[in-house]
């Protein structure tokens, strides 16, 4: 999905005129102008400015620039203990969406234990932290290695099944070590759960949220870098037939086991950041319960877009929030879990594309189509 | 005397779990071969058929019946209501899905069952609370009593055989009926059949909630082995997919044999792992083994290669 509008890219450079249909000459640009909306107004796509070069290398469009020069300084300006709370949370599950997406979008494979691939990654630097006296800082890189290490083991096994069967092993494998933890009693204390270490001594919520959104940023940043580059191209192609790829001489199962392996780590760093935020683990954080939010967080977000991921989360998570503060319902605990169940039902039957596909025919109509193409080379 | 009690318990233990794993994998594959769908709430329809199981259960026993005569009706009665349940589900959703679908079928029913399978779960927990509900013994009767001293507890021996007799009259109602046979050619190919006048429509919906009774009779039969609570569906959804992973997919021979495989595995952990692994050893030995064999026969034992996913 994302291929056709890469493919208008260097539309970004061309100027209203050329878009006119019927001008005698006139260059016709495939997606960039919006030919067939009729009406309404087409702006000019930023010129090729350095400066959107450089954001457009990093991963962001022009429109994504402006959107998160808008919103940092908003998001510094929250000062209620809730609603910072709320917002990590949020930035946390955005985090983890983006991850997840990074499989299940582009090379087409879900990870149904993912809840599992970040529980380790909390479980690791939890336990170094409670048996070595490890500080939460030492624990990171552990965290992402051991996580990185069973999604290579775990990818080199099953990811070449593909498909259905790679969702049910990854699956039996979470529910593996989800048993695991709760039966091995002297590493995990099992039910009982680890108490773990604060990232910080203050008891304020301002430095995890500034934390947590340095992570998403890194995240995303780094993600959209492997979207963007070779491999990248080969997800893609993968994740649209895998056939076709492998025929055009794409190595399906190095990039999948690869992109399955960053996902992975990505997954463990965030979950180190949960150990350290939330304090307590206990083997609930594996649970696929936890998969079946970041998923449907995800799948809203849209497939293949990872900033869908995470802009889904920030809208979904403090409204979850204030639903469950309605008095009247306060008593239902699982009326968010209905209301996900309901969303990932409408999403998947009404509006596949999620979230990045409504932003793109909202923007596409609008005419800033090509304010929302991040500049390729 | 030891080791034959021993390997007694274990032979018994096997084939009894390993019967109503059968009846939930040839379910799942049933919907998996016709409809080509991933379906991940076929555990909730065990659910379902406890709770109405439960229900029908405590209402006929109040009724002063036959000792026998109850939990026939609450079994029978509890297949068909979640079969109507599931064939609402499927009209009101897959169908809807099948209409709009464009490519990758496969993984949106999987999300889609996904989101049913949370619907329904909290759902149950919303109408019926927390707590579990469950009944001490299902099939009373004096004669039923020896069982015990032959180390069988009869409502898992009678468990076990409805398993054999659902699965017997289904596999016969696919093969000698003329609607079996519509199902088995959709299965085969839906084009096809819909040119020589096989209603699809009909026979998915009759498919999904075929399976749906399937699911149900094997959660209402077990309802004194593990009693009805909303989120007690995981499990035998767990299995169910084990099965039809070890097996490959959709073949229904195949699962039949591959629950009785995964009863022995599961048994043959529990009788003589536990001691020295703990607890969680049943589930570590059956992901050992799934991962040897897929290691050595990626489409499953008697599988064939499957359309994968990544359509």
């Amino acid at each position: 999905m994302s291929a056709d509008y890469s493919s208008g890219a260097p539309g970004a450079a061309v100027s209203v005129g050329d878009n006119v249909p019927g001008v005698p000459g006139g260059r016709r640009v495939p997606d960039v102008g919006n030919n067939d909306s009729g009406g309404g107004r087409t702006f000019a796509a930023p010129a090729r400015h350095p400066v959107w070069r450089a954001a457009g290398l990093l991963g962001f469009s022009p429109l994504g620039v402006v959107v998160v020069i808008v919103c940092l300084p908003l998001l510094m300006l929250v000062d209620n203990e809730y609603w910072i709370k709320t917002l990590t949370t949020a930035l946390m599950y955005g985090a983890l969406a983006m991850a997840f997406d990074f499989t299940s979008g582009y090379i087409g494979i879900v990870n149904f234990g993912f809840a599992a691939f970040m529980g380790l990654g909390a479980y690791v630097t939890g336990c170094l932290c409670w048996h070595l006296g490890w500080s939460p800082w030492q624990g990171l890189v552990p965290a992402v290695f051991a996580a990185a290490v069973l999604g290579l083991l775990l990818g080199l096994l099953t990811i070449r099944l593909g498909g259905i069967f790679a969702a049910c092993m990854t699956w039996f494998a979470a529910m593996a070590m989800l048993s695991a933890t709760s039966n091995w009693v002297s590493l995990t204390r099992g039910a009982t759960g680890l108490t773990i270490p604060l990232l910080f001594k203050s008891a304020a919520n301002f430095p995890y949220l500034v934390t947590m959104l340095v992570m998403a940023l890194v995240s995303y940043l780094v993600l959209s870098l492997f979207v963007r580059s070779k491999a990248g191209l080969a997800f893609q192609a993968i994740g649209q037939d895998q056939e076709a790829a492998s025929i055009s001489g794409v190595d399906s199962n190095y990039y999948k086991v690869m992109n399955f392996t960053i996902s992975c780590a990505f997954a463990g760093f965030v979950g180190w950041f949960c150990a350290h935020y939330v304090g307590v683990l206990t083997p609930q954080v594996l649970h696929t319960r936890a998969t079946v939010e970041i998923m449907v967080i995800s799948y809203i977000g849209g497939r293949g877009s990872l900033w869908g991921g995470l802009v889904a989360a920030l809208i979904i998570i403090p409204t979850m929030e204030q639903v469950k503060s309605i008095q009247a319902l306060s008593e239902i605990m699982e009326l968010r879990l209905l209301l996900y169940g309901l969303l990932m039902i409408l999403v998947m039957i009404y509006y596949p594309g999620g979230l990045s596909e409504l932003f793109k025919t909202v923007v596409r109509r609008v005419g800033l189509g090509g304010w929302a193409v991040a500049y390729k080379k | 005397m030891d080791v034959l009690r021993e390997v007694w318990d274990f032979l018994s233990t096997a084939i009894l779990r390993g019967g109503m794993y059968s009846l939930m994998a040839v379910g799942l594959a049933l919907v998996f071969g016709v409809m080509n769908i991933a379906n991940f709430a076929h555990g909730e329809f065990y659910m379902l058929g406890a709770f109405f199981g439960y229900f029908i259960l405590n209402a006929t026993n109040k009724l002063g019946l036959p000792v026998f005569v109850p939990p026939v009706i609450c079994i029978l009665g509890a297949g068909l209501g979640v079969a109507l349940i599931a064939g609402i589900i499927e009209r009101t959703s897959f169908r809807a899905l099948r209409k709009r679908s464009r490519g990758q079928w496969l993984m949106n029913t999987f999300l889609l069952t996904l989101g049913i399978s949370i619907i329904l779960q909290n759902g149950a927990r919303v109408l019926f609370g927390g707590r579990y509900r469950g009944v001490s013994r299902m099939w009373k009767g004096e004669s039923l009593n020896q069982l015990f001293q032959i180390g069988l507890p009869p409502d898992r021996l009678i468990g076990f055989l409805i398993a054999v007799v659902s699965i017997g009259g289904f596999v016969l109602f696919l093969n000698k009926t003329s609607t079996g046979r519509a199902i088995r050619a959709v299965s085969q190919d839906e084009v096809g059949a819909s040119l020589v006048g096989v209603n699809l429509g009909f026979i998915h919906t009759l498919v999904f909630s075929l399976s749906g009774l399937l699911a149900g009779i094997a959660g209402a039969s077990l309802l004194s082995v593990t009693p009805a609570s909303a989120f007690m569906g995981t499990m035998p959804l767990y299995k169910s997919w084990f099965v039809l992973i070890l097996v490959g997919m959709g073949s229904i021979g195949g699962s039949i044999a591959g629950g009785l495989i995964l009863g022995v595995l599961e048994s043959f952990a529990i009788t003589y792992l536990t001691q020295y692994l703990g607890s969680g050893s049943s589930e570590i030995i059956c992901l050992t083994v799934i991962i040897t064999i897929l290691l050595i026969k990626p489409n499953g034992i008697f599988g064939k290669a499957v359309k994968s996913a990544v359509e």
